[in-house]
């Protein structure tokens, strides 16, 4: 410690040291006089708690003019915070002088000054600045605490009542300065301080440009917020040194009256300044003011003249902007407007620019209002629709505002008939677009015009075309919309002459359609249909004509769809119809106002609760009917559907339960005994010439169970004619089943053997219980398997050449109650053996699990059990066929066996 | 929304009404004004990242009182024009300090502040109606820096804190006061 030196300095200690403080700045100045020492040492001390601030020392040279030293110290502390004590040495090297007396800044926490304050107070200071506050606690009252926006921050004691805090790198203040608040111990505030943190301005973009070719108006732009406001804060500009009051906020902007070619703004606030200079020849800069008084001298139905004056010397001008036209010349102050249309309002301003050094478009006078003159309309766009051969209508389209060119008064038409060289005029109100005509009586021409306050517009003249009825169509197309409308094209017509035209309305409608049309030039041979009528789900039917001078031909027609739907009702007047056991399911197609979409076709569902299965698609649209086959007995349900490229419609269900044909079942069987009678007839007669032996011919009625049975047996030495033989098959469980025995084609037995050649033969009546199909062959035709195996057996014995399969007996049948045996029918296709739904069937159970060869059906357990009293025969499986297997074998002997008993009377 | 409120409170004072309807509007006015006091400090708090616990120190600016039991309710509604004509001076110069030290700005500080300044204007036309006299309804208060003991601008910014809560001690005082004269007055025409 240089104090603690005890060497006696030849040094004389500072005289008349001396503090001055500048508050503002927070720079406390030092000065003392010593004749000699040019390097010093300076102590500065807190006065209260005696706590080094600064400990220095520094070069300081003698101001010769008042032979005094000065030394500056910034304090980062403001110098009102507390008192402070500074004392000087002289040093020489090693060599130091005594202390000076001790110089004290009294600061403002001295108990004389009772108030609490806060320091600084005020202050502008850039972004990024440290700052240390300090808070001077009123005498009596204790500190609380320090607050930095709504930030409480350490303090540090500096005296008996001052607390400091320092903050760095400072952000931005907001408008209203950064609050730094102290608060006693009951948290009241007692002294605060604000802080303006912010930028010194920094604007850019400095240009100058005349509008009068004598003053200048200057623009820049702003640049960088400064976070700086109100009077003593915000930014202040001059230009070439005076002052721009009205630069404020966005507007920046200066003028000055004369054109100087040179320009300097200083932009200026608390925290510094900055300098944007611009230079630029007069001709260079030149942005007109607006022309005024705008006039409109001369104004006509399809142009009009503008005209405009100018201030002072910018008449000079060349060029100017009307509108979106640019017109150029010198002095330019009237244009004219062109291409205008008739009877319209316009609404007109101009500005202007330089042609020569064009610096920028001026400012837009006031707009000018004027409005054109009317002229008499365009022709109407006229089409005649024939609903008849004699009726029809002339239609034409309302004119738009820019064709009629003015208020239309009304229409004329003129009904021309060349033959008796007539006309009739008819005239018609604005508001009618059409005209019914009787074609007889007036002729084969229409013309059409408009008319307005400025007159008559030309005339639209059309041929009335022949009416051609949709059954006298041309083929009639499908056009597809192809998202904006219909493109149609066909071969050019060479009598075209004034173009085409293609109309086209509502399929559905009947009576006063809406009828729209487009006209093509002659030279077009495609087209674009496009209405914002065109609706989804309507059918719209599109006719080309071939327009000339005399006459209006059809071409060709499409019809199409916006948009395809499903239909919108089911089809009508489904029914069904039993047919044996099959049902065949009619209905009308769907009225055309409800396809909604081109009917692709129709889906027939076979109807399980929620269920559909499909039974068939028919893909022909004209197709109303399908026969649904090999039904079963039972109730079912059948729902048809149309379907669109959309999809299918919901749906029409019918329902139907297949009863059996009793009565006709028994006139049937009826007839098939009486044929059998008389060909037994025949062929006893042939026999006994033949020398034949034919051993029995038994005809038995069963009583009680309505079965007939029929054995024949007998041996014949002759080739067998297979197709002389009958089989009847009754079930004895339907105690009028035998409605339902169906007759065989004949041709379906033909292709099952060697037989099927023998076509001069006489041919077979076969009668089957189609319910016992079930159990059988499941894909082929009904028992042409059966009658096969049994002729084959027949043949292949030897002994007969016809054989009458089956007095059955009731223990012939096999009731097979084991459903898990019956393989669940596969309902791949319409044309397979469908079951009933489950339930609606009454118990009865096919036998479907029965097989000709299964143990269940051969051996003695059925030839004994076919022995007793014949009643019942529920399924052909049962039937006795020669077979050439072994348990085929069996069947004839067994039967034959029982045939002899039953004759001999044995049982 | 709060200049829509003003449009309507106009046409309402500006209808003929019998004097129990001219209090009852006077003291429905005088409860919305406190409204907007109350939320116009709530703003300036806010603005000033001021803690709600910390309250400037200082008496009264308007010193005058109400609670006097000697005062009849006219006497008590002459004392409280007089108030808010004070008022009504104060907050004229604290808007005008502020727009010399910020600028002229737009949030919704100064648009609640507008509201408060006319709203309080609406007030002391009222009261002047219910007194019946020719009452003066111009502001009271010379802005005075020295008279008001602003020091710097935190001194400023205090004494517009306080200027903020005495609106709403004396907003609050004539919804009270002209509440209670409404009620004296209904009371009186129905017997």
């Amino acid at each position: 410690c240089r104090q603690g030196s005890a060497v006696v300095s030849r040094l004389a200690p500072p005289q008349q040291v001396r503090l001055d403080a500048d508050k503002e700045t927070q720079t406390l100045s030092v000065t003392w006089e010593d004749g000699h020492a040019s390097t010093f040492d300076v102590e500065i001390l807190r006065t209260e708690l005696m706590e080094m601030v600064l400990n220095e020392t520094v070069g300081v040279t003698e101001d010769q003019s008042t032979g005094k030293h000065q030394w500056n110290w910034t304090s980062p502390v403001p110098l009102e915070c507390t008192s402070l004590s500074v004392k000087v040495r002289s040093r020489d090297g090693q060599d130091v002088s005594e202390w000076s007396s001790q110089q004290i800044l009294p600061g403002l926490d001295l108990p004389d000054n009772t108030d609490s304050q806060m320091y600084p107070e005020g202050k502008t200071v850039p972004v990024g600045s440290n700052m240390t506050f300090c808070c001077i606690v009123e005498e009596g009252q204790q500190f609380g605490s320090l607050w930095y926006k709504d930030t409480l921050v350490k303090e540090n004691m500096l005296s008996r009542r001052t607390y400091a805090t320092t903050m760095t790198n400072q952000g931005p203040s907001n408008p209203s300065g950064t609050n730094v608040v102290c608060s006693n111990e009951k948290k009241m505030i007692i002294a605060g301080a604000v802080v303006f943190v912010g930028y010194p301005p920094l604007p850019s973009d400095l240009v100058c440009e005349t509008h009068d070719l004598i003053s200048v108006d200057c623009q820049w732009s702003k640049g960088r917020d400064t976070y700086l406001f109100g009077m003593t804060r915000q930014t202040y500009y001059t230009l070439n040194g005076r002052n721009c009051p009205k630069a404020r906020n966005s507007n920046m902007r200066c003028g000055l009256e004369q054109w100087d070619g040179n320009w300097t703004l200083v932009a200026r606030n608390l925290l510094g300044e900055f300098r944007l200079t611009d230079a630029a020849e007069l001709g260079h800069r030149v942005r007109p003011v607006a022309p005024v008084n705008l006039t409109t001298p001369e104004v006509y139905s399809w142009n009009a003249s503008v005209g405009w004056l100018w201030k002072d010397k910018v008449k000079s001008l060349n060029g100017c902007l009307s509108g979106h036209q640019t017109y150029t010349g010198y002095g330019l102050n009237t244009v004219v407007l062109k291409d205008l249309q008739p009877d319209e309002k316009y609404s007109v301003k101009v500005r202007c620019g330089s042609q020569k050094n064009f610096w920028k478009w001026g400012e837009w006078s006031l707009p000018l209002s004027f409005q054109t003159k009317m002229d008499r309309p365009v022709a109407p766009d006229i089409w005649l629709w024939m609903d008849s051969d004699n009726l029809g209508r002339v239609l034409w389209k309302p004119l738009t505002k820019s064709e009629s060119h003015g208020q239309i008064s009304g229409y004329e038409v003129i009904l021309w008939s060349p033959e008796e060289n007539s006309q009739q005029t008819l005239t018609l109100p604005r508001s009618v677009y059409s005209l019914p005509i009787n074609v007889t009586d007036r002729g084969s021409k229409v013309t059409v015009t408009a008319r307005n306050p400025a007159g008559v517009s030309l005339p639209a003249n059309i041929v009335i075309p022949r009416y051609l009825p949709d059954a006298e169509d041309t083929a009639i197309s499908k056009v597809a919309f192809n998202g904006s409308g219909f493109p149609l094209s066909w071969v050019a017509h060479a009598n075209a002459s004034c173009g085409y035209v293609v109309d086209w309305y509502n399929t559905s409608c009947t009576q006063d359609c809406n009828v729209e049309w487009i006209k093509v030039a002659a030279d077009n041979t495609n087209t674009m249909v496009q209405s914002g009528n065109f609706l989804a789900g309507v059918r719209y039917k599109f006719s080309l004509y071939a327009c000339s001078s005399e006459s209006t031909v059809l071409l060709e027609r499409w019809h199409g769809y916006m948009q395809e739907l499903v239909p919108s009702r089911t089809v009508p007047r489904l029914s069904p119809n039993q047919e044996g056991a099959d049902v065949q399911l009619t209905w009308d197609q769907i009225p055309l106002e409800h396809q909604r979409g081109f009917i692709l076709g129709y889906t027939v569902y076979l109807t399980n609760a929620s269920h559909l299965t499909l039974l068939a698609n028919i893909t022909d649209p004209q197709l109303t009917n399908h026969t649904v086959r090999n039904l079963v007995l039972g109730s079912y349900k059948f729902t048809v559907k149309a379907y669109t490229a959309a999809g299918e419609d919901g749906g029409a269900t019918v329902s139907i339960s297949l009863e059996p044909y009793t009565y006709w079942l028994i006139m049937e069987i009826l007839v098939a005994l009486g044929t059998m009678t008389c060909l037994l007839i025949v062929i006893t007669i042939a026999f006994t010439g033949f020398s034949f032996s034919i051993f029995t011919i038994l005809w038995k009625t069963m009583p009680g169970t309505g079965l007939i049975c029929v054995c024949f047996q007998g041996t014949l030495d002759v080739k067998p004619s297979p197709h002389s033989m009958v089989h009847i098959v009754e079930d004895s469980v339907w105690d009028s089943s035998k409605e339902a025995l169906v007759t065989v084609p004949e041709e379906d037995e033909e292709g099952t053997g060697d037989e099927a050649a023998d076509t001069d033969e006489p041919a077979s009546l076969r009668y089957y219980n189609q319910v016992v199909e079930e159990g059988s062959s499941s894909q082929r035709r009904p028992h042409a398997s059966d009658s096969s195996a049994s002729s084959t057996g027949s043949m292949d014995s030897g002994h007969t050449d016809v054989t009458y399969t089956g007095i059955q007996t009731s223990a012939c049948y096999r009731p097979q109650m084991q459903s898990a045996s019956c393989p669940e029918e596969p309902q791949t296709g319409p044309e397979e053996h469908l079951q009933p739904p489950v339930g609606s069937f009454g118990g009865y159970q096919p036998q479907c699990s029965w097989k000709q060869d299964s143990p269940e059906a051969d051996g003695d357990g059925l030839d004994q059990t076919c022995l007793g009293s014949p009643t019942s025969v529920t399924s052909s499986q049962f039937l006795l066929p020669y077979d050439t297997s072994e348990e085929g074998k069996e069947y004839p002997s067994s039967a034959s066996t029982w045939f002899h008993n039953l004759l001999t009377g044995k049982p | 929304m709060a200049d829509q409120e003003h449009i309507e409170i106009d046409t309402l004072l500006d209808m003929p009404a019998p004097g129990r309807s001219r209090t009852g509007r006077a003291a429905s006015l005088a409860r919305l004004l406190h409204q907007d006091c109350t939320y116009l400090l709530e703003l300036y708090r806010e603005r000033e990242s001021l803690l709600s616990d910390h309250t400037p120190a200082g008496d009264r600016i308007v010193s005058l009182s109400l609670s006097s039991p000697d005062l009849s309710s006219d006497e008590q509604v002459q004392l409280l024009h007089s108030a808010l004509r004070k008022c009504l001076g104060l907050l004229e110069c604290l808007i005008l300090r502020e727009e010399e030290e910020m600028g002229e700005l737009e949030g919704e500080y100064e648009t609640v502040r507008k509201g408060v300044r006319d709203r309080l204007g609406h007030l002391l036309h009222s009261t002047k109606v219910l007194l019946e006299t020719e009452e003066d309804v111009t502001p009271d208060h010379q802005c005075n820096e020295e008279v008001d003991g602003v020091v710097g601008t935190f001194g400023a910014k205090m004494w517009t804190y306080r200027v903020l809560l005495e609106l709403i001690h004396w907003a609050n005082s004539a919804s009270q006061t002209l509440h209670v004269l409404h009620s004296e007055r209904e009371g009186r025409e129905e017997i």
